[in-house]
C-alpha cells in the first residue's frame, strides 16, 4: 500500500464505532471498480457489470444475514434506513396505531425521527437502560398494547457496546403482533447477525462501519412488512428507493463480505486486545470505571469514566499526541454536550463528561494499544495534576 | 535537526474567535515556529438564534466555522470548547443583573477573568502547552529585573489592556499577545497576505452576545416581564427632584446618556445618576456629570502601588486616561483626579497605568 500515502498513516485510530478506514482490499480494487461506471438501469452493454455487482452483493448479503435477496434494499446509509422504517410504519398506521416503543439509547436518526412523528401525533415510550447496560424488558411488556405500531431497539449500542436481548424483544413483539426494527449498524463486522433467528421486520446497516466506502447503506425489510418510499423516483430497488445506485459503494460492500468468513477470528482478536487494554488501564490508572463492564458487549468497544478528567480535554490531548478516540457519539456540531446515551443510562453529568470511548478495529494491534495506554497514563496524570494545583478562584 | 530546533519554541494554545485579530495571531505563531493548537470557546447557545433547525440550516456559529477554516488553512489542530454554562454564569447573568441594578457592566472583563484567562489557562496546562495566546491588542515586556508586565499596544485606539486588569500576575510569563506590537491596519494586511479568509471581516464592535437590536432588547428578551415591570420608575430633574416623566425600566439608561430620554427641555439633559432602590433616573445639565473623586472597590493589582502615588487612570475603554492621585481605602482606593472626569459610571472599571503604559491593575467604580 506504499503507493497510497495517507496523512492518517502515522496516527493510531481507535474510533472505529464512528467510522472505519476503507479496507486495503477496497482501496486496491478501486481502479477496477471505478471502471464499472455504467448505469445499472441502462439496457445497453455498460449496465451489465454494475448490474452484476448489485445482484451478487445482494445475494451474498442475503446469504450472510439469512434472509431473501428481495428483502434487501440499498440506500445511502443507516440514517436513511432508520428514517425510512419509522416513517413507513407511520404511513401505514398513522393515528390508528400511534404508539412507538423505542430504546432510550438509540442513535439520533431513530430518536429524532421518533420525535418528528410525535409532532404528527405519535406517542413515544422510551425503554430505560440501566447504567450497567440492562434494558428494562418489563417496561416493554407494560407499555405494549393494541395501539403499539413498532418496537425499535438497536442490536448493540454505539457508545458502550452493550448488546441488547434482541431475540427476547422480538418474541415480545411477535406475541403482541407488533412490528420490530433494529438498528444493527454497530454489530455488522463485530458480531454474527442472523435475521432468521432474530425474526425482525426491519434491520438497518451501514457500510462505512465495516471498512467499505462511505455512502452506502443496507435496509432489510421483511417480505410484506409495511413500506413506503422515502425517496420516490425511478424503478431502482424494485421501486422501493429512487436514485441511481451507488455502485462503487455497493461493490466495496461486496469485497468486505468476503472478509466476514474470518469474522470469528477477528472478533477473538479484538476481544482479547480490548479485555487486556481494560485490565491494564484499570490496573494503572486510578478511579476508572468501565461502563457496563459486566454486560454482554461488542468485542471492540470500551466506554470508561476516568474520574476527574474532562473527556473533551482528554480527547484533545490524545489527538495532539496522535490518537483518535471519542467522548461519545461523533458530534456534528463540534462542541460536544455530555453524551445523551450515557445520561439516559443514569450516569451523572460529571460522569458523562469524564467519559472516553475507545473503538478497536480489525487492524488494531497490540502495539497500538500499548502505545495508547502509555499516552493515556501520561495525559491523565497531567490533567489530574492541573486540577490539584489550581487555585480555583473562578469557582 | 533544524526542524527540531524550531519546534523547541514551545507549544501554544491560541484562543481563536473567528475574527481577524486572533486569526492573524495564530498565523504569526505558526510562522514563528511554535507548535500551535487553536481553540474556540462556544459561549452562547447558538441553537436559540434566528435560524433554527428545520428552518433551512443548522445553526452552528459562523464565527466558529471561520475560526475552524483559518485553523485548517494553517494546518493546526482546532477544537471547540463548550463554555456555555460558564459564560452564562460569569458573563451573561452578571451583565443582566448589573443593568437591572442601574449599572453599566463590562462583560469583556468577566469573560477575560473567568473564561479566557482562567478556563483557557486550565486547558493550556491540561493540554501540556507552554503558552496561551490571544489576539488582544496588548504587549508583554520584561523589566530590568526580568519580571514580565503587560503594557499597552502600539495601536492606541485598539489597545485592550483596559480589559486585562484582573489577570493573575503569575500567568503573565505564559501569555503571548502576537499582534500587540501591530496596528490594526497592519494586522489586516497580514491577514490578506496570508490569504486568511477573514481578512475582510468587519471589526467586532460592542458586545459579542448582544445583537444589532442593542443591549436593552437583549435584556428584554432574557428577563421575565414580571421582573422588568419592577424596574419601572420616574425620571427626575437633578438636583431639584422635579418629576419630568416616567420610564419603562432603569436598564434602558446609562450615565452620561443624552439621547433617547424622551423629553424636551430648553437645555440638553443627560442621565446623571440611576437610583436602583426606587428606580429613579436623575437627569440634569451636563455640568453635573463631572466629578474629580472616584471610589474604586474590589481592586486587583498586578504590581505594587505606593499610597498617594499619581498614576494614569482610564475609567472607560478607548480613553487615553487622566492623572489621578491614588489613595488606599478600606474597600479599595479613592482616586483624586487632577481634572474633573465626565460621566463616571458605576459598573465600569478604573484601570491604573504607570508611565502611561504599564498595566498595574484596577478596580470597579462605585457610586
Amino acid at each position: 500500500m506504499s503507493e497510497i500515502a495517507s496523512p492518517m498513516d502515522s496516527r493510531i485510530y481507535l474510533d472505529h464505532n464512528a467510522t472505519t478506514a476503507p479496507s486495503k482490499k477496497v482501496l486496491l480494487n478501486l481502479p477496477r471498480l471505478i471502471s464499472e461506471w455504467g448505469n445499472p438501469s441502462s439496457i445497453h452493454f455498460s449496465s451489465r457489470g454494475p448490474k452484476n455487482i448489485l445482484r451478487e452483493t445482494r445475494r451474498e448479503l442475503a446469504e450472510i444475514l439469512k434472509c431473501s435477496p428481495l428483502e434487501i434494499i440499498f440506500n445511502s446509509g443507516a440514517s436513511e434506513g432508520n428514517n425510512t422504517v419509522l416513517k413507513s410504519v407511520w404511513q401505514k398506521f398513522g393515528l390508528e396505531k400511534n404508539e412507538y416503543i423505542i430504546s432510550h439509547v438509540e442513535h439520533p436518526s431513530v430518536l429524532k425521527t421518533a420525535h418528528y412523528l410525535e409532532e404528527l401525533g405519535a406517542v413515544v415510550h422510551l425503554i430505560p437502560v440501566s447504567r450497567d447496560g440492562k434494558m428494562d424488558l418489563d417496561f416493554i411488556e407494560k407499555k405494549i398494547n393494541p395501539k403499539t405500531a413498532l418496537i425499535s431497539c438497536m442490536f448493540a449500542n454505539n457508545e458502550t457496546g452493550t448488546i441488547f436481548p434482541l431475540q427476547q424483544i422480538s418474541q415480545i413483539a411477535q406475541k403482541h403482533n407488533v412490528l420490530i426494527h433494529s438498528d444493527c449498524v454497530q454489530a455488522f463486522g463485530k458480531s454474527e447477525i442472523n435475521l432468521a433467528d432474530l425474526n425482525l421486520d426491519y434491520a438497518t446497516f451501514s457500510g462505512h462501519k465495516f471498512y467499505t466506502l462511505k455512502g452506502v447503506g443496507i435496509l432489510y425489510v421483511k417480505k410484506n412488512a409495511p413500506y413506503t418510499n422515502l425517496i420516490h423516483g425511478g424503478a431502482q430497488e424494485r421501486h422501493r428507493r429512487g436514485g441511481t445506485e451507488n455502485i462503487l459503494g455497493i461493490a466495496s460492500v461486496q469485497l468486505m463480505l468476503g472478509e466476514l468468513k474470518y469474522l470469528n477470528q477477528k472478533i477473538l482478536t479484538m476481544r482479547t486486545l480490548r479485555d487486556q487494554m481494560e485490565k491494564d488501564i484499570l490496573n494503572q490508572i486510578k478511579n476508572v470505571t468501565i461502563t457496563a463492564y459486566e454486560c454482554d458487549r461488542l468485542p471492540n468497544t470500551s466506554s470508561m469514566v476516568i474520574s476527574g478528567v474532562d473527556g473533551e480535554t482528554l480527547l484533545m490531548s490524545l489527538d495532539i499526541s496522535g490518537f483518535s478516540v471519542s467522548t461519545g457519539a461523533a458530534c456534528s456540531s463540534g462542541s460536544p454536550d455530555p453524551s445523551p446515551v450515557l445520561l439516559a443510562m443514569g450516569l451523572s453529568r460529571a460522569e458523562a463528561q469524564n467519559s472516553l470511548r475507545i473503538g478497536l478495529g480489525w487492524e488494531t494491534t497490540r502495539d497500538d494499544i500499548e502505545k495508547f495506554i502509555f499516552a493515556l497514563i501520561e495525559i491523565v496524570d497531567r490533567i489530574r495534576s492541573v486540577d490539584v494545583n489550581r487555585e480555583n478562584y473562578a469557582g | 535537526m533544524q526542524d527540531k530546533l524550531i519546534r523547541s519554541k514551545g507549544k501554544v494554545l491560541v484562543a481563536m474567535s473567528g475574527g481577524v485579530d486572533s486569526s492573524v495571531a495564530a498565523a504569526i505563531l505558526v510562522e514563528q515556529g511554535y507548535e500551535v493548537i487553536g481553540a474556540t470557546m462556544q459561549v452562547w447557545d447558538y441553537s436559540e438564534c434566528d435560524i433554527t433547525e428545520g428552518n433551512g440550516t443548522c445553526c452552528s456559529s459562523i464565527d466558529v466555522d471561520d475560526a475552524r477554516a483559518v485553523a485548517d488553512k494553517l494546518n493546526i489542530p482546532f477544537y471547540v470548547l463548550n463554555c456555555e454554562a460558564k459564560f452564562k454564569a460569569h458573563v451573561i447573568d452578571p451583565f443582566i443583573n448589573a443593568y437591572l441594578n442601574g449599572q453599566t457592566p463590562l462583560p469583556c472583563v468577566n469573560c477575560n477573568t473567568y473564561l479566557k484567562f482562567d478556563h483557557l489557562i486550565k486547558k493550556m496546562k491540561e493540554l501540556g502547552c507552554d503558552y496561551l495566546a490571544t489576539g488582544h491588542y496588548a504587549q508583554i515586556q520584561k523589566d530590568t529585573t526580568g519580571e514580565s508586565h503587560i503594557v499597552t499596544s502600539t495601536d492606541d485606539w485598539k489597545d485592550q489592556t483596559y480589559f486585562l486588569f484582573t489577570i493573575d500576575p503569575e500567568i503573565i510569563p505564559r501569555l503571548l499577545f502576537p499582534i500587540g506590537h501591530l496596528k490594526k491596519a497592519a494586522v489586516r494586511e497580514l491577514a490578506e497576505k496570508k490569504n486568511l479568509l477573514v481578512a475582510k471581516k468587519k471589526d467586532s464592535t460592542g458586545i459579542c452576545f448582544v445583537g444589532k437590536a442593542g443591549y436593552d432588547q437583549f435584556i428584554n428578551a432574557n428577563v421575565s416581564q414580571k421582573i422588568l415591570d419592577t424596574k419601572k420608575g420616574l425620571i427626575k430633574k437633578f438636583p431639584t427632584g422635579e418629576v419630568m416623566s416616567s420610564h419603562e425600566g432603569i436598564h434602558h439608561f446609562t450615565i452620561g446618556q443624552g439621547k433617547g430620554l424622551g423629553m424636551t427641555y430648553h437645555e440638553k439633559l443627560f442621565v446623571i445618576r440611576i437610583d436602583s432602590l426606587d428606580n429613579t433616573v436623575w437627569v440634569g445639565e451636563e455640568k453635573y456629570l463631572f466629578s474629580d473623586e472616584v471610589d474604586v472597590i474590589e481592586p486587583h493589582l498586578l504590581a505594587d502601588i505606593v499610597d498617594g502615588e499619581t498614576l494614569n487612570i482610564k475609567i472607560r475603554y478607548q480613553q487615553q486616561g487622566s492623572l489621578a492621585q491614588i489613595l488606599k481605602t478600606e474597600t479599595g482606593f479613592k482616586l483624586k483626579f487632577h481634572s474633573p472626569q465626565r460621566a463616571v459610571t458605576p459598573g465600569q472599571a478604573a484601570v491604573f497605568y504607570r508611565n502611561q503604559n504599564i498595566l498595574l491593575g484596577g478596580g470597579w467604580i462605585k457610586i
